[in-house]
């Protein structure tokens, strides 16, 4: 889905500031009032107040914690739920954290290695029917992912891969069509005299791609790597149709295993839970911080489209 | 849709004249090294597009046939499936008034959460757009919970709308006494929207980077005119940005009629089904029950649902959504 304008999206966090530049003077649209220093104090403050909770409620003790007396300023600071959190839950944590790892990773080569293939086929190489192939590319995005779940779900179960890694890695090597689109976007802006000489000098498609396009589609590759990484890592409903096998689950799901599992009498490890939270949360944060650049850079060559 | 036919036009454009070159020089003996050239690159184009291709055959066009013929079964996957035509589309549409109300829920969540989320995420970033101090504090700020994942998300709204929670708390302020949001049939639904409307910094993000993009000028002109803030913000900043709502509004729109791991995890569709939406019930019915076959159906119904919405997104659009090239 593109939505054509020249505003630049993703990445529009790295932008330069564009309005009320030294030199002009600021138009009244553009003036900042008290009210406008309120609300946004306001605004931000309440947007903030979860992440006070969580901070707050994965440092309370146990006590506090089964008594659900929680404060959104942290009272009690128990550093030690940092490390209880892999040892108290009757949990393998620690192997939650190892297959999101896995997971996550595998599934970034998996597109990474594909879609750039994929995306430099449509981008450069000429066939007759690859115009109808792109559409049909393009209308997969429509196709919600529910109406393959069951079917996907019988198949793999054929397979034998319920409670293995394999469905939720596997589709990544078959690439996603849009990261194809968003590959193609890219290469089909790069020059072509590059690739044209080094034909001439005898290189063969698999040699302009492997030498040629794929050292200068670090950037894209770089979004897509980042898109892969944090949509598998939270990924929640995947790992709960394939894994209910505890030493396979990935932490997302291993969250909300630990919140259901306890005796009904009994409440969750509230704490602990959202020590998990957190060990959830910071990977994305460092990811998105130091890929910025990237997704800014692949929105500059992508352009015009104002993806998402 | 317009950019994206545009898109695909646009390749069709650019190999449809290959495809016209192709034909003559394969008649004509005079270049036939061109010919086998244009074969074997053919022949890497399909070897290139390989992966995807086997993942669309293996993993999407033959699971959707296979659903669409499991969805005119009764079927629990372990007997064999029975035909019964179309059944379970009538026993969805007229038989099971659980699937009515997760359907209306869904419609309630879409139509509440992405236009109260779309209205945040235009208001801050207009206000992020005038010269602020800190800009970049304030923006990275309502930012921050759209890059937590759902599940995080879920559990921390768990305490959030607790009913001594901080909502609740900050409700007490005004002297509103909070109802107990996972728990009252009535606020579950709002409660899920409260969660929702955390995530509007992804809009501000977006809309923030369009509303930079507008020409300076506009507003000098406007001002001369002698129209204030508001007015320009409706006479320019608003058309300026609306490709990019747009943009916002259809994305917002189907996910919000897939929401799943915020119902599962907070209320598992309780209380009373006042929460349940499509898709935890097509998974409840999937994986829970065992009915593949009703299931199946009602992933089509969703997505007939999903299409009919973006069409009509896209039918009202040519009244509001305004693009720049058009008029010049």
């Amino acid at each position: 889905m593109v939505v054509a304008t020249q505003a630049p999206a993703l990445g529009a966090v790295g932008r330069p500031e564009g309005h009320g530049g030294a030199s002009a003077r600021t138009l009244k649209a553009f003036q900042a009032s008290p009210a406008t220093y309120a609300v946004l104090l306001i605004v931000s403050a309440i947007f903030f107040v979860p992440f006070l909770l969580m901070i707050s409620i994965a440092l309370a003790s146990d006590r506090t914690s089964a008594q659900n007396a929680f404060t959104i300023i942290p009272g009690e600071l128990v550093w030690s739920n940092f490390s209880h959190v892999f040892t108290a839950t009757g949990l393998p944590v620690g192997t939650f954290v190892i297959n999101s790892v896995i997971i996550a990773t595998l599934s970034a080569v998996g597109q990474v290695i594909s879609s750039s293939l994929v995306g430099y086929a449509f981008a450069r190489l000429r066939a007759p029917g690859k115009g109808v192939m792109f559409m049909v590319v393009l209308a997969t995005m429509m196709i919600p992912a529910q109406i393959t779940m069951i079917p996907q779900f019988l198949l793999f179960k054929e397979l034998g891969w319920v409670n293995t890694y394999l469905p939720l890695i596997v589709p990544n090597f078959f690439s996603n069509a849009f990261n194809v689109f968003l590959v193609r976007q890219f290469v089909s802006r790069l020059p072509s005299e590059l690739d044209e000489a080094a034909q001439v000098d005898g290189l063969g498609y698999f040699g302009i791609y492997r030498r040629i396009i794929l050292p200068m589609m670090w950037p894209i590759l770089t979004a897509i790597a980042i898109f892969t990484l944090t949509a598998t890592w939270g990924d929640f409903m995947g790992p709960l149709i394939y894994l209910n096998k505890e030493e396979m689950m990935p932490l997302a799901l291993g969250l909300q295993y630990m919140t259901s599992t306890s005796n009904a009498m009994q409440l969750p490890p509230w704490n602990l839970v959202m020590v998990g939270s957190i060990l959830l949360t910071l990977p994305m944060i460092a990811i998105y911080y130091l890929g910025q650049k990237y997704l800014y850079e692949m929105n500059v060559s992508v352009g015009s489209a104002g993806v998402k | 849709m317009t950019a994206d036919t545009g898109e695909v036009l646009g390749a069709v454009r650019a190999t449809s004249p290959h495809r016209a070159e192709d034909a003559p020089t394969r008649r004509t003996p005079l270049r036939p090294r061109l010919t086998r050239r244009g074969r074997i690159e053919a022949g890497y184009f399909w070897l290139f597009i390989s992966p995807w291709l086997i993942g669309f055959v293996g993993f999407l066009l033959g699971p959707m046939i296979s659903s669409v013929y499991i969805s005119l079964t009764e079927w629990d996957s372990f007997t064999d499936p029975v035909f019964v035509g179309l059944d379970n589309y009538t026993e969805a549409l007229t038989g099971d008034p659980v699937f009515w109300k997760a359907l209306w829920n869904t419609f309630f969540y879409a139509a509440v959460s992405v236009p109260v989320g779309l209205a945040i995420g235009v208001w801050l970033a207009n206000l992020l757009n005038k010269k602020v101090r800190g800009r970049k504090f304030f923006r990275t700020l309502i930012y921050l919970p759209t890059l937590v994942p759902l599940v995080a998300t879920a559990m921390v709204f768990k305490m959030v709308l607790a009913p001594s929670g901080p909502l609740n708390d900050l409700l007490g302020l005004f002297g509103v006494d909070g109802p107990n949001w996972l728990l009252d049939p009535t606020w579950v639904k709002p409660g899920l929207i409260v969660l929702s409307t955390w995530g509007a910094g992804a809009a501000t993000v977006l809309l923030l980077s369009a509303m930079n993009g507008i020409p300076r000028e506009f507003y000098e002109a406007a001002e001369i005119d002698g129209a204030g803030p508001i007015r320009q913000f409706w006479s320019i900043t608003f058309p300026m940005i609306t490709p990019i709502i747009f943009f916002n509004l259809i994305m917002g729109l189907i996910g919000a009629f897939q929401i799943f791991s915020q119902v599962y995890i907070l209320t598992d569709g309780g209380p009373d089904n006042a929460s349940l939406t499509v898709v935890p019930l097509l998974f409840r019915e999937a994986f829970g029950f065992y009915h593949l076959g009703y299931a199946s159906a009602v992933a089509w119904l969703l997505f007939v649902v999903i299409i009919g919405f973006t069409i009509l997104a896209f039918r009202t659009a040519r009244g509001w959504v305004f693009y720049e090239t058009e008029v010049r």
